[in-house]
């Protein structure tokens, strides 16, 4: 919709703008989807439409072991932050020293991936130096839970402002009504407020899918005796060079990254439509 | 203001325990005193307003009294039971806000429904009683209805039938009609008032309109500056306010003050060089042990007449006045004045008894009967 008094070529601007951008940013992805096509791979001669590649994918126990190991992390790391975020949310709401605890909950976004990583790498073993000497147990080796930790630690800031941000609209007089209607406290918040946060909560978990999903540096350091898809991806890479079964599981990649992302605007699209 | 456990009105020892009792509740927070220690009581079926300016802390006693803040000291009794460690849900209170407080995901039906869900009630009993209130609220066939879907007066309805469904003994309105305009409110002022006198629940009602005030409260307390200022009828407020700060709230008066003086037969109030008001006996005080004490008085701007010429009242005080200017409100003309002595005052005179337009400028007499004067020692 344009403005009564914008100029309509200010109007096309802006959207030709928009679009080249999106374009230019999106282009590699779509090229390589393209390539993850083609039976001859990248430089080919003449362009043949196959299924090929994807098919060798799924055939790979071991691609199918690291996609396994992905939706595992995801799910757990889902079921951690979101409940973490927004109990952050609500303390955030009674807390007077709320610039300090917004900093302190960003505080991973300002470290570099790695170094968190290296420094959980090392926390890590030096906790589980301290567990074996103490009881005797290897507690904190590097396992799935080590890699779990170092993604919450990248998720919790993102569903945290999410949350947030939804939580802000809420009107706290509703809770207090539900308390003299005679709800308790967690009454309150679960009849009344939950069911109004609820998109913020999908949206904040759809971004904690995608953000486990896609993390690459803290799973690298911190993952056990497994591949995650990233991290088996990369290595991959490494080895064999842009093989066409890297075409196709970086396609792979880049459609559940878009698939959940569209997931989630549909499901806002017809909520706010009803 | 009365002692625990006696109505507020008549000051007699009430038979059964009030339905609400506040004994020198007070609210701090921080070095802010938001309510100075406060004692009343509120005898059951009453329909009790606490009015007063914003900030005054007028919500926030309806507040403790529904256990939504705490009292930093003092007890709060509910039908003779403490309840001040009690929240909220565990008091015999419910709530109208003034507003937005409607659950917005759920139905008409679902929100009056939401406290008897709360207690489990057999489906068809909470359906049942839920119809009931909307029909006593004039919302019989909303049920389905979400509340963006109704108007400002018609959540306030929902919001009273949500409190009335769970037949508790009292009701608590924090502005309930803030957010509506000025015909709205008149008319949701009656309907309270008849809903309230059917139901016979007792309602504490907080406002800062006093017109709002006036029409549904049995009885009124004043709170201004975080501390109960006067309580009494509306007809007590209006007619007779023991303090100066009531005079200046309730109604429309004009205001002197001055030195008390007696001269060993009459006692006047020296206002200033120049003006000296009559002071008629009052009830209970001796003028000449008042003598050179501070006091105000207060007079209605109905009681004060405005003519073109002295002597239009026989009996009655009279000062020659400067009209500043003059309002046509239809039925009734106010007028601001102008005394000799800088004093400004208000009248409010029946259109029709007017002599004659007054236009600013005009010189006038002003004249009151003496008995018209209230005396405010405090």
């Amino acid at each position: 919709m344009t403005h009564d008094y914008e100029s309509v070529w200010g109007y096309r601007l802006k959207w030709a703008y928009m679009l080249t951008l999106v374009g230019a940013l999106m282009l590699p992805v779509f090229y390589t989807l393209y390539i993850s096509f083609n039976y001859g791979g990248f430089g080919a001669a003449r362009y043949e439409f196959t299924w090929l590649w994807y098919r060798t994918l799924f055939e790979n126990q071991e691609i199918r072991a690291t996609l396994s190991w992905t939706a595992l992390i995801a799910a757990i790391v889902v079921a951690c932050t979101i409940p973490m975020a927004v109990l952050a949310a609500k303390f955030y709401q009674r807390t007077r020293l709320k610039v300090p605890f917004v900093f302190l909950m960003l505080s991973p976004l300002f470290v570099p991936a790695d170094v968190t990583a290296a420094a959980l790498l090392v926390y890590f073993k030096n906790l589980n130096a301290v567990a074996e000497a103490a009881f005797g147990q290897s507690w904190f080796e590097l396992s799935l839970w080590t890699a779990v930790a170092g993604q919450i630690t990248w998720c919790l800031p993102y569903a945290f402002v999410v949350i947030l941000v939804t939580m802000a609209r809420f009107r706290p007089e509703q809770a207090e009504a539900a308390r003299t209607c005679g709800a308790n406290a967690w009454q309150a918040f679960w009849h009344v407020e939950f069911p109004q946060i609820r998109p913020g909560v999908l949206s904040a978990t759809a971004f904690v899918v995608i953000l486990s999903f896609n993390e690459y540096v803290r799973t690298n350091f911190l993952k056990g005796g497994f591949d995650t898809f990233p991290t088996y991806l990369v290595s991959y890479m490494l080895n064999t060079g842009m093989t066409p079964e890297v075409y196709a599981m970086a396609g792979l990649f880049a459609v559940v990254s878009m698939a959940v992302v569209g997931l989630v605007l549909v499901m806002a699209m017809t909520r706010g439509r009803a | 203001m009365s002692a625990a456990g006696t109505d507020a009105m008549t000051n007699r020892p009430t038979p059964t325990p009030a339905a609400v009792e506040a004994e020198g509740i007070t609210k701090n927070y921080g070095p802010v005193t938001a309510l100075k220690p406060t004692s009343f009581a509120i005898p059951a079926g009453r329909y009790f307003v606490l009015l007063g300016p914003s900030g005054g802390g007028k919500t926030t006693t309806l507040r403790m009294i529904a256990g939504l803040i705490r009292p930093t000291g003092g007890r709060v009794r509910i039908n003779g039971v403490d309840v001040t460690d009690q929240p909220a849900d565990r008091r015999d209170t419910s709530m109208v806000f003034q507003g937005s407080a409607l659950f917005p995901h759920m139905t008409v039906e679902q929100n009056v429904a939401y406290g008897l869900t709360l207690r489990r009630l057999p489906r068809d009993a909470i359906r049942a009683q839920v119809l009931d209130m909307l029909k006593l609220v004039g919302l019989a066939g909303f049920e389905r209805r979400r509340p963006h879907e109704l108007s400002g007066g018609q959540q306030q309805r929902v919001q009273l039938a949500r409190a009335l469904v769970l037949k508790t003994s009292v009701i608590l309105l924090d502005e309930p009609l803030a957010a509506l305009d000025a015909q709205l409110r008149r008319d949701m002022c009656f309907e309270l008032k008849h809903i309230q006198e059917s139901v016979g629940i007792t309602f504490v009602h907080v406002t800062h309109n006093q017109e709002e005030a006036m029409t549904v409260a049995d009885e009124i307390a004043l709170i201004a500056d975080g501390e109960l200022v006067e309580s009494g009828t509306p007809g007590h407020m209006y007619e007779s306010p023991r303090r100066r700060f009531t005079a200046g709230f309730v109604g429309e008066n004009t205001l002197f003050d001055g030195i008390v003086r007696h001269d060993g037969a009459a006692a006047s109030l020296a206002v200033a060089e120049g003006l000296s008001l009559p002071l008629p006996p009052a009830p209970g005080v001796d003028w000449a042990s008042a003598d050179g004490r501070a006091a105000a008085v207060s007079v209605k701007a109905e009681d004060f007449r405005l003519a073109a010429g002295a002597g239009a009242e026989p009996g009655a005080v009279e000062t020659p006045v400067e009209v500043v200017d003059a309002f046509y409100l239809g039925f009734s003309t106010v007028m601001h004045v102008r005394l000799p002595t800088g004093h400004a005052a208000t009248v409010r005179m029946a259109t029709r008894s007017l002599p004659g337009r007054f236009a600013p400028g005009d010189r006038a007499f002003l004249s009151w009967r003496p008995d018209a004067v209230r005396v405010h020692l405090a």
